[in-house]
């Protein structure tokens, strides 16, 4: 009977830290350096625009979802424009590239 | 007709002033009748603006200052002619233009004045009427320009031309300038963004932001003038400051002991306890991109990924070849303790005077020879030999101090364990206290009833 139950009391814990784990699991994050190919951004009221990016190391090209106020600022008043090289950190998140970060690497 | 229009301009000012939407400039449908021609347009209502912007830090990047070390009282420093580690360049050496062609035979047009309001033919602390003319009024005060039109190009005789942004559109809607007017460069100096302070001015990094302030609510001009704090890096002044106890007085807390600590400690110590941007720059050695273009070696952090150091400030400035950072002490009875962005920075230094060099970044950019960057420089300054300046030049490190006055913080603020605990954030022995004063200090006899109440208010 003892024996039963510190059974049942490993495998609830094993149970537990397996629910621990999937839970605070986070989607992946990918990073690179892409130049913009183009941007689709539908007017000034847009609160998502899609940015496709050429990765300058594999050449692919990857289409980014933008949802940040400010970067979507930078769209609408051409801030950032295509030709602009940009350093990215993004998540698949319902098969679409979500973005955590998209910045211009040039400065002053 | 003249005295018609100044009049119709003067009716719509007094609207204007008796409760019009705050977001409607007068003299919109004279914008829209007559098209926007520049500063000439701007003039129709504020005349000698122009003129008088020309005066100003925001034009000539530099100004006399009074509160640096070895500095000339009679010659004006900035960006202009500055030499230092975050930027190793500046307006003189590293002047806007074509650089040379890289690896893969692609040139660009860079250089540190590309933020300058001017057209780069009137260019940093120019004067005359051209000048007056030539004033990008709208890149800081339209919520609509379009940042396309300002780039560098060549004019049919080869000059490099910096565009702007001269549409009716932009004009229509001008105003006080938004945190975007200023942070286009301000958030992308010492070589991209969030580079040289980690300065992100959002409601996710800034209490005043969180409020919807913007940058000219604290920073607020005068005739162009806009006030600045005391930041040792930051020499350059339109002769006005500000502080936080402009807004927030000398009694800033419901809190009489937090309201005692106003006298020595600055309100940037507890309100802004991390900071942000480069850490550290290798100007001697580049590194290339995947465009082929080369870059200094830059250390990059985050705003609010770094934590500051503490030293007392009297507001003056020690300024040596390998240190730019604060002077003051406990008993000097000027200084508080402040928070302060440590900042590295590598560069060549000259073998016979041991002063830091510049750098024009045409050269080091196009094929990584970072010494090619400083014959460049040394020669546009008129030094001797530039070739030999450059051979010898010795490589160094060179300490700078930012003040943090950015990243403001209500609910994360330091509170009392922070700095009195054992392992607190000030190091009180490096400030000048007693062993039986840090003894003191750090007692939890200081602070405990106190917090224990704070504890049972907020629960």
């Amino acid at each position: 009977m003892k024996r039963a139950a510190a059974v049942l009391l490993a495998a609830a814990r094993v149970l537990l830290v397996v629910l621990a784990i999937g839970g605070v699991a986070r989607a992946e994050e990918i990073k690179m350096v892409g130049v913009i190919t183009k941007i689709d951004i539908s007017g000034p009221d847009a609160k998502v625009a899609t940015a496709t990016l050429k990765d300058t190391k594999s050449e692919k090209t990857v289409d980014i979802t933008v949802k940040d106020d400010l970067t979507l600022d930078k769209f609408k008043d051409h801030r950032i424009v295509e030709g602009d090289e940009i350093r990215c950190k993004y998540e698949v998140k319902d098969g679409k590239n979500v973005s955590n970060y998209f910045r211009k690497t040039a400065g002053c | 007709m003249k005295r018609a229009k100044t009049i119709g301009t003067a009716l719509a000012a007094l609207l204007y002033a008796s409760g019009a939407p705050a977001a409607e400039h007068p003299g919109r449908a004279q914008i829209e009748k007559d098209g926007y021609k520049g500063p000439a347009t701007c003039e129709e209502c504020h005349p000698g603006t122009a003129k008088q912007f020309l005066g100003t830090v925001h034009w000539k990047h530099a100004s006399k200052v009074d509160n640096v070390e070895h500095l000339d009282p009679k010659v004006e420093y900035g960006m202009k002619n500055r030499i230092y580690t975050m930027c190793n360049g500046n307006d003189v050496v590293n002047n806007l233009k074509e650089i040379p062609k890289n690896s893969a035979g692609h040139s660009k047009l860079t250089g540190c004045n590309t933020c300058h309001p001017g057209n780069h033919i009137s260019d940093v602390g120019s004067t005359g009427p051209a000048a007056e003319a030539a004033v990008d009024c709208l890149v800081c005060h339209s919520s609509d320009y379009d940042f396309r039109q300002r780039k560098p190009y060549k004019d049919a005789q080869g000059r490099v031309v910096m565009g702007q942004d001269r549409s009716t559109k932009a004009a229509l809607a001008v105003g006080k300038p938004g945190v975007k007017n200023c942070m286009v460069c301000h958030e992308s100096a010492g070589g991209g963004v969030l580079i040289k302070r980690g300065l992100a001015f959002n409601k996710e990094n800034d209490a005043h932001a969180a409020k919807g302030m913007v940058c000219v609510d604290c920073h607020k001009s005068k005739d162009h003038h806009v006030p600045t704090g005391f930041d040792p890096n930051n020499w350059a002044n339109d002769g006005v400051r500000l502080a936080c106890s402009d807004c927030h007085g000398d009694k800033p807390h419901k809190n009489a002991d937090y309201n005692r600590h106003v006298a020595k400690i600055a309100c940037q110590t507890c309100h802004i306890p991390h900071t942000g941007g480069a850490v550290a720059k290798d100007f001697t050695v580049w590194e290339q991109g995947e465009d082929k273009f080369w870059e200094p070696t830059t250390l990059k952090r985050d705003a609010n990924e770094t934590v500051p150091v503490y030293a007392w400030y009297n507001k003056t400035v020690r300024n040596e070849p390998h240190f730019i950072g604060p002077k003051g002490s406990r008993k000097d009875g000027k200084s508080k303790i402040y928070p302060f962005k440590i900042y590295m920075g590598k560069a060549f230094y000259d073998k016979e005077t041991g002063k830091l060099l510049s750098m024009d970044f045409a050269p080091p950019m196009a094929t990584g020879n970072a010494r090619a960057g400083v014959e460049s420089a040394a020669r546009t300054l008129g030094m001797k030999d530039p070739a030999a300046v450059a051979k010898n030049a010795v490589p160094g490190w060179q300490t700078i101090y930012f003040a943090s006055s950015h990243l403001v913080t209500k609910g994360k603020a330091l509170n009392c364990v922070n700095c009195h605990g054992v392992n607190g954030v000030l190091n009180f022995r490096e400030l000048g206290y007693s062993e039986a004063e840090v003894k003191k200090l750090t007692n939890p006899e200081i602070y405990f009833k106190q917090l224990v109440e704070m504890q049972k208010q907020e629960w």
